[in-house]
């Protein structure tokens, strides 16, 4: 009966379709327009952990930015101006009692209106410096992810336009957006009081997060780029809530060089990330909440520096494709949080990579991590990395 | 808020300077940069965040899409994109 009544109800759409008298079918893109291409990649770690005065411990897929996983982008050019681009990842969890973790990290859809307008739309992660969507994958040369990133803008649902313009011997690139912003943790334990969650995509009060990045290449052979981004969300807090009108300001600055002393080939890479979250000190009645808020100033800073060298141009193929890269950097939380710190958190890492291909990375990596009145971790990670 | 003044001025600083650099170069692009190739353009750059791709890494349809996707990811310009991409897929036979 199932199948008898699916084909009555396709039957008159199969002919409709089969009718080869010159029908016109409305809306159907231009023949071959529509092109499809799936990217991706696969990675793992195996790490060991030394803590000053405890034992090693030896872990696959332990990192919690590289754990096991596969992240897969499918890219879908559906006209000359219309592009979708999108990015899930399935990783393994390296948190207690293990598991799956399955995310959508972007969806987006991009309209070219001019050359120098794209409209763009979805769940992405906005320009925010360089690191985080675009130095985070085999793009990192450093192994390892850096300490202070991390802590500005996230992925989130919204709208924007982007697009690039050259200037005379520059080249200037910018991105505005509209999104639904970050949301105000409010836990009454303390333990993740006042940190803020992105990717919601049910906003939990009437206001949107604004930002943007303007970058710039002053240099005619795009060797240097520059750029610095911003996202103001004037209320991070429930509506009708008293902590509705909490704002969170976010800002980043980075560098990205290169230059070829021939055959060497050397890179300047840095990023500077600060976000504050205002107001939150104010609210200290627990009787007008019932939640109890810690006082402290509500900050945090980041930033990384690194170096690295190849000697690309050598005739030997096995020379040329390694590269030695190193790495410093810091994480500074606010104090008085219970996921604060009282000092700031050092990352110093070196990192010698083998490319495979231009786009499969095997790194070593050595991270010495030191804070004021912590014991000093080390560890050392062999990663693997294959994009396809 | 000492921290905060100095990161405001910093940043502030930097708007102003490239806004300046962006003001003093102009609006005309000079022959010197009209008349880049698109391989020109490939060497100069796809290496500033990953290693340049061989052109038969892709097809010619992979590399339309590929070209899109680098458009919005790195923010290149329109002449840029359509520059490389054309190098890409001509020097991939």
């Amino acid at each position: 009966m199932g199948i008898a009544f699916a084909v009555a109800y396709l039957a008159p759409r199969v002919n409709a379709q089969t009718d080869s008298t010159g029908a016109v079918v409305h809306n159907s893109p231009l023949g071959g327009s529509e092109k499809f291409l799936l990217a991706g990649e696969v990675f793992t770690t195996w790490q060991t952990t030394k803590i000053h005065g405890l034992p090693a411990t030896n872990s696959f897929g332990n990192d919690p930015d590289y754990p096991m996983g596969l992240m897969l982008m499918p890219l879908v050019k559906l006209t000359d101006r219309l592009f979708l681009d999108a990015q899930m990842q399935v990783s393994a969890n390296p948190g207690p009692g293990g598991g799956t973790d399955v995310g959508l990290n972007e969806a987006i859809i991009y309209y070219r209106l001019t050359p120098e307008i794209n409209l763009f739309a979805g769940d992405f992660q906005p320009r925010a410096g360089l690191y985080e969507g675009i130095l985070d994958d085999f793009t990192n040369r450093y192994g390892s992810a850096p300490i202070g990133m991390g802590i500005s803008t996230l992925s989130e649902p919204g709208i924007g336009v982007q697009g690039g313009i050259q200037l005379g011997y520059s080249k200037l690139l910018y991105q505005l957006f509209v999104a639904n912003g970050p949301q105000l943790v409010v836990d009454s334990t303390g333990a993740q009081n006042g940190q803020l969650n992105y990717g919601n995509y049910s906003d939990n009060n009437n206001n949107k997060a604004v930002g943007g990045e303007i970058g710039l290449l002053p240099f005619s052979n795009s060797t240097l780029e520059l750029g610095v981004s911003g996202q103001y969300t004037p209320h991070t807090g429930n509506a009708g809530s008293p902590l509705e009108n909490i704002s969170n300001t976010t800002y980043a600055a980075y560098i990205n060089y290169y230059h070829v002393f021939n055959p060497l080939m050397i890179r300047l890479q840095g990023q500077y990330e600060y976000a504050q979250t205002k107001g939150y000190n104010l609210y200290t009645n627990a009787s007008d909440t019932a939640i109890l808020i810690s006082k402290f100033t509500n900050q945090m800073s980041g930033w990384f520096g690194g170096v690295t060298f190849r000697l690309s141009g050598s005739s030997n193929t096995f020379i040329s494709n390694l590269e030695l890269a190193g790495r410093v950097g810091q994480l500074t939380l606010p104090q008085g949080a219970v996921w604060g710190a009282t000092h700031p958190e050092n990352q110093t890492t070196i990192c010698l990579t083998y490319w495979l291909t231009w786009k499969t990375p095997l790194n070593l990596v050595y991270d010495i991590y030191t804070q004021s009145g912590s014991p000093t971790q080390t560890v050392f990670t062999v990663r693997g990395m294959w994009f396809f | 808020m000492k921290t905060m003044v100095n990161i405001k001025t910093v940043l502030y600083t930097l708007v102003i300077g490239i806004s300046s650099i962006v003001i003093i170069n102009g609006c005309k692009t000079p022959e010197a940069i009209r008349g880049k190739s698109g391989a020109q353009l490939w060497g100069e750059n796809c290496i500033r965040c990953h290693n340049s791709p061989a052109p038969n890494t892709f097809s010619d349809d992979q590399w339309d899409v590929a070209a899109e996707h680098m458009r919005q990811k790195a923010i290149l310009t329109d002449v840029e994109i359509t520059k490389i991409r054309d190098f890409l897929k001509t020097a991939n036979k």
